[in-house]
């Protein structure tokens, strides 16, 4: 059936209500009239390939802002901080290989700072989606590849501050544990190969909070996978299987020396940059998934 | 002016929307009225391009919403009160969307005030009521400063007093020219301030007019008091009108007044009471809607 309004402005109720026979309880309604001198003659312009591409600062800055005045995500930076520090100070203090140095162990702490970051990009979107803010966004910037955009460039600048957090407090901790500072001709190439480890990580918590929607199946799933699933069945994989594990791959983007030892062993390891590729296969694959499904899907 | 043309959603054997066409004028007040599941926040949703119709389309003058280079700055849509994380300020929260639509950050303080949340603007929305949030979202609604309303189901959770101030809101909105579209099942609430209405149930158009027009549909009714009401029902009922009686108290339809005072003078029946009663448009729409069980009259 289609009916279409036959409204004349002649024709109005008589039961409409003027603005001068009730007063709001707070305030007048001609103050939603904007006093700050700025444009809305562009109402109704039609947007360009061109205008996404411009949206995109204004998208990264409103997802900082969310970012950085909430709490939690200051908590989980003090946590990060708290984490390398103790785990590093721990294990100086219990060494029993003069060998090794603060700049060996200052990467320790880094699977748990990892698991970090994997959550705090899941809530990066997850957050969004169970609080019903989503909706505000997806309706201020239809074009959601801007809003994924936004959202991965913060999640990998959280994943990378997280484990820069992480690998200072560690060289601290473990600075005061007692043990050597160690040499800094490798600390640099460690350090960098970390944070790539922690920014994929926060990249691939994001996918998966964008492919999951709510927070507590999302991480519950990850932690699961990360060190039970992965843990258990890997030694029953042959070895071109468990390269590609993602958690096993992501581990062994860690350069710390023969102490090291990742949870899940692996006979013939491939060359670092293959695991970055499949940790950051891993990585890209969930964020597109991740986008097509929010193209595809409603949202509440 | 907003043209909504032939909108259709199916979720699986189930039609929610079903080939709905209606315009919403600008300058004009339209109540979106419905019992609940009829698809009105479906609608709403296809409106601002949250959920994907299987057929139909939505335009905004001429151009669609996902086209709009700033939709913010045209449309205004509350959809859902509960939008904002319970962690962060009410300002905050306003600062984020102001950033997202390129809208200068002391607009912000406006629509706090507008919405009458200063005090609170630091407050986190977790702490805040049902009443707070509607306000909030509608803050959020307004930072753009749209010429189009969209809310669905907005004094839920208001005081009297904060859906006289919506009211009143809404009125002085469309007043400057701006076009509002409000759902509610709150028919007598709808009725007190919309120009317009779009009657849906079961996810079909059932009618689109004005709130005068549509209540016009419904034949007035004859109330009559009298000490024979036997006679007088016997008298009405022979010239084809029905009756409903109760003691002495008779309502009358398919009659006119004169018809009635006639009657009754034939008849000798003395009247203490023989007045029209003009159909209220809660009863023009459950006429419409037959769900009488799922409306609700504020």
């Amino acid at each position: 059936m289609t009916m279409t309004t036959t409204t004349s402005p002649t024709t109005t109720s008589p039961t409409t209500t003027s603005p001068t026979t009730t007063s709001p309880t707070t305030t007048s309604p001609t103050t939603t009239t904007p006093a700050v001198p700025w444009t809305t003659s562009d109402r109704s312009a039609v947007r360009a390939r061109g205008d996404d591409v411009r949206a995109f600062p204004a998208a990264l800055r409103s997802e900082w802002i969310k970012l950085a005045s909430l709490r939690a995500n200051r908590v989980i930076l003090g946590l990060t901080a708290a984490v390398g520090a103790l785990i590093a100070w721990v294990l100086a203090t219990t060494a029993t290989d003069p060998a090794l140095t603060a700049s060996e162990l200052f990467i320790y702490p880094l699977p748990l700072i990892a698991t970090l970051a994997t959550v705090s990009g899941i809530l990066l979107f997850t957050a969004e989606a169970q609080h019903g803010t989503l909706a505000g966004v997806l309706t201020a910037r239809p074009a959601r590849w801007v809003v994924v955009s936004a959202k991965t460039t913060l999640a990998a600048a959280v994943g990378l501050a997280l484990g820069a957090t992480g690998m200072v407090a560690g060289f601290g901790g473990a600075a005061a544990g007692g043990v050597d500072l160690g040499s800094g001709s490798a600390l640099t190439s460690r350090a960098l190969w970390a944070l790539l480890y922690t920014g994929l990580a926060a990249l691939i918590g994001l996918g998966v909070g964008m492919i999951a929607r709510h927070s507590a199946g999302a991480i519950s799933g990850l932690l699961m996978w990360s060190f039970v699933i992965e843990s258990l069945f890997a030694p029953a994989l042959p070895d071109g299987l468990v390269h590609v594990l993602p958690f096993s791959a992501g581990y062994r983007l860690l350069d710390a020396g023969s102490n090291f030892d990742p949870p899940v062993a692996i006979a013939h390891e491939l060359a670092r940059p293959l695991y970055a590729l499949i940790f950051g296969g891993y990585a890209v694959a969930s964020l597109a998934l991740g986008a097509v499904l929010l193209y595809r899907r409603d949202t509440d | 002016m907003i043209t909504v043309t032939g909108l259709t959603k199916r979720y699986g054997d189930r039609t929610a929307v079903d080939d709905l066409s209606f315009t919403v004028a600008p300058g004009r007040v339209t109540g979106f009225v419905g019992p609940n599941g009829a698809g009105k926040s479906t609608t709403m949703r296809m409106m601002v391009g949250l959920t994907r119709p299987d057929r139909g389309e939505v335009r905004y003058g001429d151009a669609r919403y996902h086209e709009l280079r700033h939709p913010a700055r045209l449309v205004g849509a509350v959809l859902d009160a509960r939008g904002a994380h319970p962690g962060h300020t009410a300002r905050n929260h306003l600062r984020a969307l102001a950033a997202l639509s390129d809208i200068p950050v002391a607009r912000v303080a406006e629509v706090l005030a507008a919405v009458g949340l200063e005090s609170a603007a630091d407050q986190r929305t977790g702490g805040f009521s049902l009443g707070m949030r509607q306000r909030l979202a509608l803050a959020g609604a307004l930072l753009g400063d749209p010429q189009v309303l969209l809310l669905d189901e907005p004094s839920n959770g208001l005081d009297p007093d904060g859906i006289r101030w919506l009211r009143t809101h809404l009125s002085a909105f469309a007043e400057r020219g701006g076009s509002v579209f409000v759902s509610s099942h709150l028919i007598g609430e709808l009725s007190m301030f919309a120009d317009d209405l779009v009657v849906v149930g079961g996810g079909k158009l059932l009618a689109a007019d004005t709130v005068a027009a549509i209540t016009s549909r419904q034949v007035a009714s004859i109330v009559v008091e009298t000490p024979q009401p036997a006679d007088l029902v016997r008298a009405l009922t022979a010239r084809g009108a029905s009756v409903e009686a109760t003691g002495d108290r008779l309502v009358v339809r398919g009659a006119t007044k004169a018809t009635v005072s006639d009657l009754a003078f034939e008849h000798g029946v003395r009247l203490l009471e023989l007045r029209e009663v003009a159909p209220s448009l809660e009863e023009s729409l459950l006429a419409l809607t037959g769900a009488s069980a799922e409306f609700a009259s504020a």
